[in-house]
């Protein structure tokens, strides 16, 4: 089963632990700009943090830019041969999602790939806030169902107290959907 | 002398102003041995700067301004994004500075400096763009009366870089208001004393800086193991998600319950209405996401949207618990969509909102007892939670308008004209009292009486630990506890990390001691660092003496010896017969001499 890594932009506070967690885990080193995942942060037009990191797209722009074939993919994961990289950088352009990353001091490209494919990636693991998680590719997208369904418009809602505190409960509810079958299907 | 194989650059860029001259200064291993980094390089820049100098106006050509990261900021630990801003203050005219989170010391050292010292004065507007190795000075006539919110996106528009860091004044700090702040990230402020307007009379609207260099570690297996376990400890508190929800937001509800919350210019310490301005409150109705400063699972910070009423679409990222309790229950404002316009207009001109909330609660309480007059106000009386008035007043003090042309000249240019207010403006050597009463626990009139900036929580928070632990506590426990937050958090600041995973969530101070050993490939103590960190404070304390401060000027506020009428705490006072007697054993335990002189001069 393939997982993939996914960002919940809503809960990243931007603090770039996955930055560091990533340049430090891969490179051996403690700097940030040599991750291949980073924070944008945007304020306050619009308000918004998010980490912008490889997708693992299935028709990879990266790698049909790539003049020398360095491009490639292996179980899923799109990876760079660095012997066959010219650095010319057409993928780094070429990714619409500005998921791929240069650094003077290093000729390939930073790019993620999933911590070599070995289990928790270190930006999921060291994220403090739940904002970056690694799940099956079959259950992406579930966030934006969920927030669709929970914005249902026809939700009912009755109030009502539990150990004396108000509370409000919110529901679908199944009879006043055939009142309206009905209503329509007379009209 | 040890060897530091880590955690410096080694070099401190030096900028004048005037004639755009650079040069870098190479700092050895005494250098580095002696001052640690942060605010110790700070002090010792401005030391020097003093000798060569000699006492000069703060907003002078010749005053310098410090930026200062830490050995530590940047580097793979909890809550590293922490770095100096310093200076001779404009409103005490003693050392000042001011310790800013977000990622702007980050960058600053991977530019490649420990330190940057600023001097002369631009002839144009300008921003400073510090890029790696290539220093420039950019004139910006185009941002001249610009808030700091669209100065920053500007700047990193002009670039064409949204990754540069800057740090910026807002029109506050261009008019010299003296408790202007130098604002980044939008809302990340180095807050007080007045560092805005340092920046500001230099001509510098800006410091922006972009660096691609590795933050140099010596043992970078054991920072990994070290502080992947604190990040494990931290994560398993059981407040951890009290903190990132709340944030320091929290605090309200505890110092309204243990009588401490400014209330009505700090008459009383308690709020029937601390309920409206509250962290609950904020989260049920305004609160729409996290912001933390570089590598801080904590993220204290709190983004908050109005989203109706009158200051609708107003966006802030804060308030904390400072600025609302100074600009909320100081004020008598009871709505925290109030508390919010309040702290995005202070953010947004640039102004520190606990100077702010302290000299508009002493204008309204001056007001109501009749020791100003309505011609003093412009014929427009203001009163307690008077909202509108209040954010006419904020916008004065950064334009230097009306009663705000007054108030912006801070305490003690406001008791210069309104000698008056004397027993009601609460301030510590000219600087403004933070939001922590301080009459139910002694040690924290103590720490306010003897700060080297004034009067500010951060140099030495004793009032939670005495309130919980030591109601009676003797004197010398007393005066212990506050000299060794005054150590052990000036070692923060030299560090280039942040003091709450310490004080909030019980981190222990050996962990920074051990991580700042790897960093540097030295074993260092707890001791050895408190020791240096207590020869700083002993070179501040000179500093001062040399700039004219004396035991005269190391007293909590005159309200410190009136008692709280109301609330939990009523009655509580600070006796002035233990306070004198704190203070003389103060300065003996620090080995100054009766008048508080310490064994080193600045000469």
């Amino acid at each position: 089963m393939r997982r993939k890594i996914a960002v919940v932009p809503e809960k990243c506070s931007g603090c770039r632990i996955c930055e560091m967690a990533c340049a430090i885990h891969r490179q051996r080193i403690n700097n940030p700009k040599k991750a291949r995942i980073r924070v944008t942060t945007i304020y306050p037009h619009p308000v918004v943090r998010m980490p912008v990191v490889c997708n693992q797209c299935k028709d990879a722009k990266c790698m049909s830019a790539c003049p020398a074939d360095a491009i490639y993919r292996q179980n899923g994961v799109v990876k760079i041969r660095h012997d066959d990289c010219m650095g010319c950088h057409a993928c780094v352009e070429a990714c619409p999602f500005g998921a791929m990353y240069i650094h003077p001091d290093i000729d390939v490209p930073l790019k993620c790939d999933l911590c070599e494919d070995s289990g928790l990636p270190q930006c999921v693991k060291m994220c403090p806030t739940g904002a970056i998680v690694f799940m099956p590719e079959h259950v992406f997208g579930q966030a934006h169902r969920l927030n669709n369904v929970l914005s249902y418009t026809h939700m009912k809602e009755i109030e009502y107290m539990e150990h004396g505190k108000p509370k409000r409960l919110h529901y679908a509810d199944n009879n006043a959907a055939e009142r309206r079958d009905r209503t329509e299907g007379e009209r | 002398m040890k060897k530091h194989n880590g955690g410096y650059f080694r070099k401190i860029l030096h900028v004048d102003m005037t004639g755009g001259a650079t040069r870098t200064e190479a700092i050895d291993d005494e250098f580095i041995e002696t001052y640690v980094g942060g605010r110790g390089f700070a002090v010792k820049l401005l030391w020097d700067n003093l000798i060569k100098n000699g006492p000069t106006d703060p907003l002078a050509p010749e005053s310098m301004l410090v930026v200062a990261a830490g050995p530590l900021t940047g580097v793979y630990l909890p809550s590293s994004g922490k770095n100096s801003f310093a200076s001779i203050s404009p409103a005490t005219r003693l050392f000042g500075d001011s310790s800013m989170g977000g990622g702007f010391g980050v960058e600053l050292r991977q530019a490649g400096y420990d330190a940057l010292a600023i001097v002369g004065k631009a002839p144009d507007l300008s921003y400073l763009f510090i890029d790696d190795d290539v220093v420039t000075i950019v004139p910006c006539p185009e941002l001249k009366g610009k808030g700091n919110l669209e100065t920053e996106g500007r700047i990193r528009d002009r670039l064409g870089d949204h990754g540069v860091r800057v740090a910026s004044i807002g029109v506050a700090g261009e008019n010299l208001v003296r408790f202007a702040c130098v604002t980044s990230e939008w809302s990340r402020n180095a807050g007080r004393t007045g560092i805005g307007a340092v920046m500001g009379s230099k001509n510098i609207k800006a410091i922006v800086v972009r660096g691609h260099q590795d933050l140099p570690v010596a043992e970078i297996d054991k920072v990994i193991e070290i502080s992947e376990q604190a990040y494990k400890e931290l994560a398993a508190h059981d407040m951890m998600g009290h903190w990132q929800r709340q944030g320091l937001m929290g605090v309200v509800d505890y110092a309204n319950a243990m009588g401490i919350l400014p209330t009505h210019n700090f008459r009383d310490t308690h709020w029937e209405k601390s309920k409206s301005i509250n962290g609950k409150t904020m989260l049920a109705s305004y609160k729409i996401g996290n912001t933390a400063c570089f590598g801080c699972p904590m993220c204290c910070g709190n983004i908050n949207l109005v989203k109706e009423g009158k200051w609708a679409g107003t966006v802030t990222e804060g308030p904390e618990y400072e600025s609302a309790a100074m600009l909320g229950s100081n004020l008598g404002v009871d709505s925290f969509a109030s508390v919010l316009r309040g702290n995005h207009l202070c953010d947004e001109l640039g102004i520190d909102t606990i100077s702010t909330g302290n000299l508009i609660a002493a204008l309204i309480e001056g007001y109501e007892k009749d020791l100003l007059t309505l011609d003093d106000l412009d014929g427009k009386p203001v009163i307690w939670g008077d909202d509108d008035r209040i954010m006419e007043i904020i916008e004065q003090i950064a334009e230097c308008r009306c009663v705000g042309a007054t108030l912006a000249l801070g305490t003690k240019g406001v008791l210069e004209r309104w000698p008056q207010l004397g027993p009601i403006v609460l301030h510590v050597k000219g600087l403004e009292q933070s939001a922590y009463d301080c009459r139910g626990a002694s040690s924290m009139a103590l720490a306010y009486g003897t700060s080297d900036i004034g009067a500010h929580h951060s140099r030495a928070w004793t009032v939670g630990k005495e309130l919980e632990m030591g109601t009676d506590w003797g004197i010398n426990e007393k005066t212990e506890l506050v000299i060794y937050h005054q150590h052990i958090r000036s070692l923060f600041d030299m560090f280039g990390v942040c003091r709450l995973p310490w004080i909030e969530l019980g981190f222990h101070e050996d962990f920074y001691a051990e991580l700042y050993s790897a960093v540097v490939g030295q074993e260092y103590s707890l001791e050895d660092l408190l020791a240096r960190s207590q020869h700083v404070y002993d070179m501040t304390r000179a500093i001062n003496v040399k700039l004219g401060a004396a035991k005269g000027d190391d007293y909590p506020p005159a309200r410190t010896f009136i008692p709280i009428h109301s609330g939990p705490l009523a009655g509580k006072v600070c006796n002035r017969d233990e306070y004198e007697q704190m203070l003389a054993l103060y300065y003996k335990k620090r080995g100054w001499d009766e008048q508080g002189k310490p064994p080193i001069t600045c000469d």
